[in-house]
């Protein structure tokens, strides 16, 4: 079959020792740089493009593609063991994760945030194989009026997201669309909130934002409750996850995997919206809900497994149209350039060997980074065990290098510091910071499809009930809300809620 | 202040600089150590690779290494104060392009530097024109037939721009003003969803940069109608420029690309710039480079400064009639 001989022909790439080195490389980096709190994948591949120079083009790609989704895996460690969630993808990891790692059960965590990346990253690459081109078909049909119906669906998710008040979470959701909303307005080119100053004229970027929000906030948390600090450290028992993990784990992985599948392909934001689905949907589907935020194994296994799924699917527009879907997508477009190829529906014909090869490169890869993280989960597990008087300069230095590196200006840093401020007033207020990062990600988004579809229609609102796709989404948007509002539901949230408080 | 403050740190580390290569200054010629190239778009991008691959070859040709410096911001303005600001000292240099030198000044009334007072022009790299491309369904085959379309059907059609101020924005706007036709201005947040809002059919024309809309042309996904430049593009010499293209119309003169130059901040020694300006000439001569920009769409510049600031002074004046005919509010 010819999907067989093409896989067939990629492994034979891939198989290459020069290959093989610069996969292990890139994997190796990917997990170092996620390992290190706010060093992400943009800034190391960029640093390293120069070097690729020199590199025939299939180790080069191979090896920003490894550094990318070795990257998935790093940050997930970070996320678990330290609060600090370095990519948009590892937000909700952080939040059973983290959890997990303060019962003492980091080692868990990581092994099954490990084996449901492992997972997911080889099915989706089957995926990416199997249907690149009919997918990228369906991207194509997604337009300004299927976004906008698909943001205020993940919108309404992320208030079931949240564990708290209602209230509380919509307020959090609707300060993240304010923040979200600073700097150039696309549509007209005026500059929005940024007060005279140059900085703020792209925006605040996710990066300083999340780090502040949720590892700032964490370290001052923690140093306010110094006494209690090494009673978690010495709960740690076991490193392999239970029997009882393994169970909840495979059916969250499975869904995880599916959806981020799915979702990955959408350009702009799919690995994001990709992990948040799955975790709201864990929540929905477990009989359950009210362990999600307390340490469930699920809420790690299905977004670990989303994530990762849609890095690889991430692929699709890029390697099929030639649309980088996010700024790693966009570096790789530089990389492939430099070396005199072009992304896109050609590159299938004229570089088979690229495009397969890189392909088989991702199975290998994704099996390096198993092998090179679960011998490893005991090292970072121990690294909870260091003084906190330690670790915590030493996380603090390495996310204010993280934040530095993003735009070279010092300016990221003092939105990091001035966000850990506000991310801390946040917990004293008992406001979960989740939908706000979602507000944040996805409110400027609808704004944009929102306003792109009515200068589209002329001003016709009609647009969004037209289009058979908008259509389905906004009706699926409908039943979700009539299920919340639906009193026998209702009373069933409001008991769960009680338990949470009691 | 910060900027201030960021100023005195750079100085400060420039002076301990000095201090350490006394020595090899004192010897006499430039470059007595490593020279930076700010370059105000993020790494990876279309003009970040240009200026790396500009850098490794200045870096062969004058023996001292050339450091690319992404200072990436508010649609490149951020990192092109802060070359306006740099010491002119010969070791840092600002690699410019028609958004910091043709259009932003026309755009923005807050702009902290002054496109001609604050630089030395030194040498053009390069020119990469834009390509009117229709989506597939359009019943329009050339750039006449799209004209006609417009006229016959007002309010039809939608162009997308990768963002209001951006060159494909402009060249928009300055085709609507000399065919006298209506088109919607939808702006994306860039190049690729533009594209690919034109291949799905979200919208029907844009005025995209060769490089990202080319390969979608040569793979049957959009038609190209013409190319923006004066002169064909060697990348696409099937394709006809906008004014050999137009007959109902006259659009003799119709020129509007991208381009990127070398720039060095003023009071910068005349050495220098006659340095990096002959070197920067032999190297826009090698195959190697000419192949290049060739793959991508581009046309290899060169020429002397004064070149370079007539083309400064022509592009302030065109790009600033198109603003202000096409009601672009300023800020």
């Amino acid at each position: 079959m010819d999907l067989w001989s093409n896989i067939a022909l990629g492994f034979g790439v891939a198989f290459q020792p020069t290959n093989l080195l610069f996969a292990f490389i890139g994997a190796l980096l990917g997990t170092l740089i996620g390992v290190l709190p706010g060093i992400g994948p943009t800034a190391t591949m960029a640093l390293l493009l120069p070097m690729t120079f020199g590199l025939p083009v299939e180790a080069s790609v191979i090896m920003l593609a490894g550094i990318y989704y070795g990257a998935q895996y790093g940050g997930s460690t970070t996320a678990i063991l330290l609060n600090l969630p370095g990519e948009t993808s590892s937000v909700v990891t952080v939040l059973d994760g983290h959890q997990m790692a303060r019962q003492g059960r980091a080692g868990s965590a990581l092994a099954i945030a490990a084996l449901g990346s492992l997972f997911a990253g080889s099915i989706a690459t089957l995926f990416l194989a199997a249907f690149a081109a009919p997918m990228a078909s369906v991207a194509l049909s997604f337009q300004s009026p299927e976004y906008t119906s698909l943001i205020l669906f993940g919108l309404l998710v992320s208030v079931v997201l949240a564990s708290g008040s209602v209230l509380k979470s919509i307020a959090m959701v609707v300060l993240g669309v304010a923040i979200g909303v600073i700097g150039v307005d696309i549509t007209t080119g005026q500059f929005r909130f940024t007060f005279g100053m140059i900085e703020l004229a792209d925006g605040i970027d996710f990066v300083p934002l999340a780090m502040g929000i949720f590892g700032i906030a964490e370290i001052v948390r923690n140093l306010e409750n110094r006494g209690t600090l090494h009673a978690t450290v010495e709960k740690i028992s076991r490193l392999w996850p239970t029997g009882d993990d393994f169970h909840r784990s495979w059916p969250a992985v499975l869904r995880g995997t599916g959806l981020g599948s799915l979702l990955g392909v959408l350009p702009g934001g799919g690995a994001t919206l990709s992990s948040f689905a799955s975790y709201s949907l864990e929540k929905k589907v477990n009989a359950d809900p009210s362990r999600f935020g307390k340490g469930a194994v699920e809420g790690v296994a299905g977004p670990e497994s989303a994530n990762n799924a849609a890095a690889q699917t991430s692929f699709i527009p890029l390697l099929t149209l030639g649309l980088p879907t996010n700024a790693v997508m966009a570096l790789l477009v530089g990389a492939f350039i430099i070396q005199g190829v072009q992304p896109g529906p050609m590159m299938l014909q004229q570089q088979p060997n690229l495009f397969w090869g890189l392909i088989a490169s991702m199975w290998i890869g994704n099996l390096m980074l198993v092998v090179i993280n679960l011998p490893l989960i005991g090292v970072w597990v121990r690294l909870l065990s260091i003084r906190y008087d330690f670790l915590f300069p030493a996380i603090l230095m390495f996310c204010a290098i993280g934040a530095y590196s993003l735009n070279n200006s010092a300016f990221d840093i003092f939105v990091m510091i001035g966000f850990g401020l506000v991310g801390y007033l946040f917990m004293k207020l008992g406001c979960e910071p989740a939908p706000l990062l979602l507000g944040f990600v996805l409110g400027p988004m609808l704004e944009e499809n929102v306003r792109r579809a009515m200068l589209l229609s002329r001003g016709d609102p009609m647009i969004f009930l037209e289009r058979p796709i908008s259509l389905t989404i906004l009706v699926a948007l409908a039943l979700t809300l009539a299920a919340m509002l639906l009193p026998a539901l209702r009373r069933r949230r409001k008991e769960a809620f009680v338990e949470e408080e009691a | 202040m910060r900027i201030r403050l960021k100023i005195v740190a750079v100085a400060a580390a420039l002076a301990a600089t000095a201090v350490m290569t006394g020595s090899a200054f004192a010897q006499g010629a430039w470059p007595a150590r490593n020279v930076t190239i700010i370059v105000p778009y993020s790494a990876g991008g279309a003009t970040d690779i240009l200026a790396r691959k500009v850098a490794e070859e200045l870096t062969g040709e004058l023996g001292r290494t050339f450091i690319v410096d992404n200072r990436p911001g508010a649609g490149a303005t951020l990192g092109t104060t802060l070359a306006a600001q740099a010491r002119p000292d010969g070791y840092t240099l600002f690699l410019g392009q028609v958004s910091s030198h043709g259009i932003a000044p026309n755009l923005y009334t807050t702009l902290q530097y002054d496109a001609v007072e604050d630089f030395e022009p030194i040498v053009m790299l390069e020119s990469i024109p834009n390509l009117v491309v229709v989506n597939n369904d359009l019943p329009v085959t050339t750039l006449d037939e799209l004209i006609e379309y417009a006229r016959e059907n007002p309010g039809a059609l939608n162009f997308a721009s990768s963002g209001t101020g951006a060159s494909t924005h402009l060249s928009g706007e300055m085709f609507k003003s000399r065919t006298d036709t209506e088109m919607t201005h939808i702006p994306f947040p860039g190049s690729a969803q533009a594209v690919t809002a034109v291949m799905s059919g979200e919208t029907q024309v844009t005025f995209d940069n060769m490089p990202s809309a080319y390969p979608h042309v040569r793979s049957g996904n959009m038609r190209a109608l013409a190319v923006t430049s004066a002169e064909r593009s060697p990348a696409a010499p099937d394709v006809p420029t906008v004014a050999e293209a137009s007959t109902v119309v006259d659009l003799s003169g119709f020129e509007a690309a991208s381009w990127f130059a070398l720039f060095a901040p003023s009071g910068t020694p005349q050495e220098v710039i006659t340095a990096v300006n002959e070197a920067t000439n032999r190297i826009l001569e090698k195959p190697s480079m000419i192949e290049f920009m060739r793959d991508g769409g581009g046309t290899p510049g060169g020429g002397t400064p004064q070149d370079l600031a007539d083309h400064v002074t022509a592009e302030l004046a065109k790009w600033g009639q198109v603003i202000e005919e096409a009601g672009v509010p300023k800020q």
